[in-house]
């Protein structure tokens, strides 16, 4: 009787001690939620990078050589993409804003329309001219996008800073991994011993067998989408930067339901640029019955095929099994991450899930076997 | 006198082993490997420390590999400290146990109970895996010593039972 007592009141006592750690994490939250993001975020790239680490480190036998060597290369490899994306994406800027002034673009636009409305059903087509109407509403929507572009600067500046930072961290992870993780091992209790070990292991294969997964499905993302693309130009719907738009829609691919559609947006803005002004694409039809001005209904399913093999074929095989969740877990936890976090909440949502559900497994086996550790 | 420039200088040139290395060195497990494995080898075992009387592990708990016993002397047992406990082996300073853990999701056998104050040096799965993908050559190494030693008293049991039954 009294120790049922005593099992209540620890059970009260335990209950008030994780609420008083709620409210702490809450009220501490929004100083340190910049850090942990920065810290979770070198955390996944040390993973993805320390298999290169260790390789170097075992021919050359210098860890901070080899760090240094990965990270130079990774470096010269990100400075060398950005740097080609933006000259080649301005260059392509300056020949559009050559080519079209806002004159132009209202009376494309304005043709735009009435050819939509005249390939338009009769039924669906309204008593007063749409062309107008939809000409501005392009127009406006045009000019807000365009207008939007400064307010990105801060949001640049933001990001520069959380890069640094996330850099510097990843360096300082990778050269001091295996001590940190010794030092970690080292403080497990002697009881708890090889279930920690065991933990600590399961959870660095499935974090780095999701990033591998997600990272060969990106590939193959790039490369089904450059594909496509090439096999869409061979038809006429002159688009040029295939190769980043390619790389885009790969990295954008790693934000899952969300990124699929962000990685087409590069693809029907140049569609949409190279083609303004250029008939035959203007009245394209796809498959020779929907009207597709700029190739723009191809671009879509064309990425929504690439979309399908990856998602059923791909993913299945290289991610599915690494995590192991259930769909209708993963979008619940993408709309958790998304609310709390934004777009990045929603790219580590799928990850953390997989870590928690680890840690889960680990503990129930814990507890089961409890009275033999 | 020894100066600490000189000491500094030729730091890297101390080729006296650890007292790890020394101890592994000593193991039919790690036999025939380089000076160079045993550093490598040296970086991945978990050093731990058992008081007296403390369970390094327990009968039917699950297994994660072996131990190997670099300073005082363990004892394995079967049955309850409460009166059943029978003592099968007891193990100093140089020799090793829990190697079939390496291989098996099986639980343990037996009990291992420190008998005094004991340092052991610990390899677990993990530990043999992940060597497995870093340094493959030496993970085979590892693991045919490790098969040439199961034979080896898998063949000796063969043996006594031979022996058992021409009796």
């Amino acid at each position: 009787m009294i120790n049922q007592q005593i099992n209540y009141i620890q059970q009260i006592y335990r209950i008030i001690l994780t609420l008083i750690a709620i409210w702490f994490l809450n009220l501490i939250w929004p100083f340190i939620s910049d850090v942990i993001l920065m810290l979770v975020f070198a955390f996944l790239f040390t993973t993805l990078l320390l298999s290169s680490v260790d390789t170097f480190e075992r021919k050359i036998g210098n860890r901070g050589l080899s760090v240094l060597g990965v990270v130079i290369i990774l470096l010269t490899s990100i400075s060398t993409f950005i740097g080609s994306f933006i000259s080649q994406i301005s260059i392509q800027a300056q020949e559009f804003s050559e080519r079209v002034d806002q004159a132009t673009m209202m009376s494309e636009f304005k043709s735009l329309g009435d050819k939509i409305t005249s390939a338009m059903p009769s039924f669906m087509k309204s008593e007063e001219s749409s062309s107008d109407y939809l000409a501005n509403k392009l127009t406006e929507v045009t000019q807000s996008v365009l207008g939007s572009l400064g307010s990105l600067v801060s949001i640049v500046g933001n990001f520069m800073f959380i890069a640094v930072m996330v850099f510097i961290f990843t360096i300082i992870l990778l050269s001091e991994y295996h001590k940190f993780k010794k030092a970690l091992v080292n403080s497990i209790p002697n009881k708890f011993f090889e279930v920690g070990l065991k933990l600590i292991y399961n959870i660095e294969k499935s974090v780095s067998s999701y990033l591998r997964g997600q990272f060969l499905s990106a590939a193959s993302v790039g490369g089904m989408s450059i594909a496509g693309l090439l096999l869409l130009n061979f038809f006429g719907a002159n688009i040029t930067l295939v190769i980043f738009i390619g790389i885009i829609a790969g990295l954008a691919n790693l934000i899952p339901l969300v990124g699929p559609f962000v990685g087409m947006i590069p693809a029907l803005l140049i569609a949409f640029m190279n083609n303004l002004g250029n008939d035959a694409a203007t009245s394209h039809m796809f498959l020779g019955t929907i009207p597709s001005p700029f190739f723009c209904i191809d671009i879509i399913f064309m990425f929504l095929i690439v979309q399908q093999i990856e998602g059923n074929l791909i993913t299945p095989a290289l991610v599915g099994k690494s995590v192991g969740l259930h769909p209708m877990l993963v979008m619940i936890v993408l709309l958790i991450g998304g609310t709390l976090l934004g777009p990045l909440g929603m790219l580590f949502a799928v990850p953390a899930t997989g870590v928690i559900k680890v840690i889960i497994k680990e503990i129930a086996f814990v507890r089961k076997n409890a009275h033999l550790l | 006198m020894k100066s600490a420039k000189w000491e500094n200088i030729f730091k890297g040139w101390d080729n006296s082993e650890s007292e790890a290395v020394h101890t592994l060195k000593k193991i039919p497990v790690f036999k025939n490997l380089s000076h160079k494995d045993f550093n490598e080898l040296e970086n991945m075992m978990h050093h731990r420390d058992y008081k007296v009387g403390d369970f390094i592990f327990k009968n039917r708990a699950p297994g994660e590999g072996m131990y190997i016993i670099m300073r005082g002397s363990i004892k394995i047992t079967i049955g309850t400290r409460s009166g059943n406990e029978n003592t099968l082996a007891e193990l100093d300073k140089g020799e090793f146990f829990g190697e079939l853990a390496l291989f098996d999701d099986e639980p343990r056998s037996a009990n291992a109970i420190a008998i005094e104050d004991c340092k052991l040096l610990g390899f677990f799965t993990q530990d043999l895996m992940i060597l497995q993908e870093r340094n493959p050559v030496l993970g085979h190494k590892i693991m045919f010593n490790l098969g040439g030693l199961l034979g080896e008293r898998l063949r000796r049991t063969n043996h006594m039972l031979i022996k058992e039954q021409s009796k």
